[in-house]
């Protein structure tokens, strides 16, 4: 193994692997950046460009795009409150507040310093734990991905603002919106009301966009805010001591997130929440969370950067894509004759470490291209709101036309719009429905898949072959109890 | 006898809404959920395709029954933002707006479409600037739709005639 690594260290250093990855770090950046226009996105259409490289330069140059579309899609998230990507859905509660605030040039280097410091660790803990995380990995089956899908949304629902009912029914309204379409399981009908554009069910951007981005806009525009002065609101940059305050922070968020990273299916969304939830429930002042808090920023960002490492766990052993993204660059291996798998590191060793190497030195070029186009993108902060508005709602039609080209996204963009609207007056948070939304469908399988395996005894099951999953379920009723309780005494005090 | 001030409340009337909405949902299931699907009088799946969504469906019915009731008792009084009737005026002009553009993008494509919303969108935030307002809405939607197309690869709807337009201008 040492001789491969040093091979592939030898490999990595090439002047167009480093040219080419950065290439993509902007374009994903750039494409991040833009609401609506997803790192898939952009990863599916420039996809073909790779098989025309070399593997050590086509895969860091997807793994580029990947890197800086997370990143990039926490620009608009700190700025207008839209999250470029679903990754940066947790971002967007603190960093738009900050920006409010005049403080968005702080709360876009908290972004990247913690994005590129939680990328860089898990990809040195990925390149070192690479054999036994995989070996722990595969232990893994439905029981225990459901028991961890239905850990991640209690602790959601725990410490989802001051009302963990109102969260658990917005989580539970969510979960229900994931049914509408076709069953997982059996491939049945379920809530389309016989129509057939919901058969596909309900795409999750215009839901994003049109619940976070929307009810921003339209709360602007409701109270006539033409008078708010944009210009200027960059302020100050992060200093060595703001960010030192939040080294804790994003240590654990790193830790989190590269857990995630390697249990497939759960994803930088589930990696960003809990790392939030976390910093706030570990936060002695949790009260200033959601209200621009540059921790809350570190936390998100370094968690859903953090996956983007482990997720090579599964998909370089097993073979497994851990998610949409990974499951493009299981394409990007295969048609490079790279067949991923455990004899991948008996045959193409030195490729296989060339690209981990590749992976952390794009971080370093992620750190020098992202602070250098950071005034290049915080410019949309200063267009006047009369400018500004129309653009930002055009970008969001845009984008949710784009995501499947069907006109029906552009009234759900709509619809959840002014259903955000409405859940804000009401004072329910929609941020559990998007989790109970994303999360739903894979649960359901899990739990559909446990129930096939139990063979219709569920507790001899659990009680026989499953004791781990079993563990983490009878302990979820408590961790959602005592984080709840701690959070209602902390904002009491 | 329910307070007023509660009944009225927005908090009150979405747990309301969505209690209804969950027990609706709960009653017609079986003309919302499709059957299984059987091979040789034996389900696919292990569980049925209700189930899931019958659990899921109770527990929310069964919480929202206790947030209405809460409030009810008096424990959680909150208001929503206070806004004026001007503000909410402002609002459905807004949204009515925003489904035009939904509506009118794929019949009249994205540069009609775009320039007319964007254009009502700025005069609606009190952009008088009529020069502005133009190469904002005429310049806006042409470079994105040329930045998506061409570049990003990516499909927007568009009138043939405009299409072409853009073909012979830049030369494919």
């Amino acid at each position: 193994m040492i001789e491969q690594f040093i091979e592939g260290f030898g490999l990595a250093l090439r002047v167009d692997t480093f040219v080419m990855m950065g290439l993509g770090l902007f374009g994903g950046m750039l494409v991040g950046a833009l609401p609506g226009f997803t790192t898939l996105m952009a990863m599916a259409i420039l996809l073909p460009i790779s098989f025309f490289l070399d593997p050590i330069v086509g895969i860091p140059f997807l793994l580029g795009i990947y890197k800086g579309g997370i990143f990039g899609g926490s620009i608009p998230a700190i700025l207008v409150s839209m999250p470029g990507t679903g990754a940066a859905v947790a971002t967007s509660i603190d960093g738009y507040k900050l920006t409010q605030k005049g403080k968005s040039r702080k709360a876009l280097d908290m972004a990247l310093f913690s994005s590129v410091l939680g990328d860089m660790s898990s990809d040195i803990f990925t390149m070192m734990m690479i054999f036994p995380i995989a070996y722990l990995v595969m232990q893994f089956g439905p029981p225990e991905l459901f028991a961890v899908l239905l850990m991640s949304l209690v602790i959601i629902a725990a410490t989802s603002g001051s009302n963990p009912m109102r969260a658990l029914i917005m989580m539970l309204l969510g979960i229900w919106l994931s049914f509408i379409g076709t069953d997982p399981l059996g491939g049945v009908e379920r809530f389309t009301f016989g129509l057939f554009e919901l058969k596909s069910g309900i795409p999750l951007l215009p839901m994003l966009i049109g619940v976070f981005a929307i009810p921003e806009v339209a709360s602007v525009v409701m109270r006539n805010e033409k008078a708010r002065h944009l210009a200027g609101l960059m302020g100050e940059r992060l200093t060595w001591a703001e960010f030192k305050k939040t080294l804790r922070t994003i240590c654990r968020s790193t830790v989190i997130g590269t857990g995630i990273g390697t249990i497939p299916g759960l994803g930088q969304v589930v990696a960003a929440m809990m790392g939030y939830s976390a910093a706030k429930n570990a936060s002695d002042h949790p009260e200033t969370f959601g209200e621009g808090e540059l921790e809350g920023v570190a936390a998100a960002e370094a968690a859903n950067n953090a996956v983007n490492g482990p997720t090579m766990v599964p998909l370089l052993t097993l073979g497994i894509p851990g998610d949409n993204v990974t499951a493009i660059l299981l394409g990007a291996f295969v048609a490079q004759g790279l067949r991923p798998g455990p004899q991948l590191f008996d045959e193409q060793g030195a490729t296989v470490f060339a690209i981990l190497i590749a992976m952390v030195f794009a971080n370093l070029m992620f750190l020098a291209i992202g602070y250098l186009s950071i005034p290049f993108f915080s410019r949309l902060v200063t267009i006047k709101v009369s400018v500004l508005i129309p653009l930002v709602i055009m970008f969001a039609f845009a984008g949710a036309y784009v995501f499947r080209s069907d006109s029906v996204d552009l009234l759900m963009l709509v619809g959840f719009g002014i259903f955000g609207i409405v859940a804000r007056a009401a004072k329910f948070d929609v941020m559990p429905m998007v989790m109970g939304f994303i999360l739903g469908e894979p649960m359901e399988y899990a739990f559909g898949q446990t129930v096939a395996m139990a063979n219709g005894d569920l507790a001899g099951f659990f009680l026989g072959d499953r004791q781990g999953a079993l563990a983490v379920l009878l302990v979820i009723p408590a961790i959602g109890f005592l984080l709840w309780r701690r959070m209602r005494k902390t904002i009491a005090h | 006898m329910i307070n007023r001030e509660v009944k009225k409340s927005p908090a009150f009337m979405f747990a309301v809404t969505v209690l209804v909405l969950a027990c609706l949902a709960l009653v017609f299931m079986g003309s919302l959920v499709a059957a299984p699907k059987l091979l040789f009088g034996r389900s696919l799946t292990a569980i049925s395709p209700d189930s899931f969504p019958f659990v899921i469906l109770t527990l929310m019915a069964l919480l929202c029954v206790l947030q209405v009731g809460m409030q009810v008792r008096g424990f959680q009084i909150e208001s929503g933002p206070a806004l004026g009737k001007d503000g909410w005026y402002r609002g459905t002009y807004f949204f009515a707006i925003l489904t035009g553009y939904a509506l009118m993008m794929v019949p009249f494509g994205f540069q009609i479409s775009s320039t007319i919303a964007t254009a009502l969108l700025s005069v609606q935030m009190g952009n008088r600037n009529w020069a502005q307002i133009a190469v904002l809405s005429i310049c806006g939607p042409s470079l994105l739709y040329l930045g998506a197309t061409r570049l990003l690869a990516v499909s927007l709807p568009e009138l043939n005639v405009i299409e072409l337009a853009y073909g012979s201008l830049l030369g494919g």
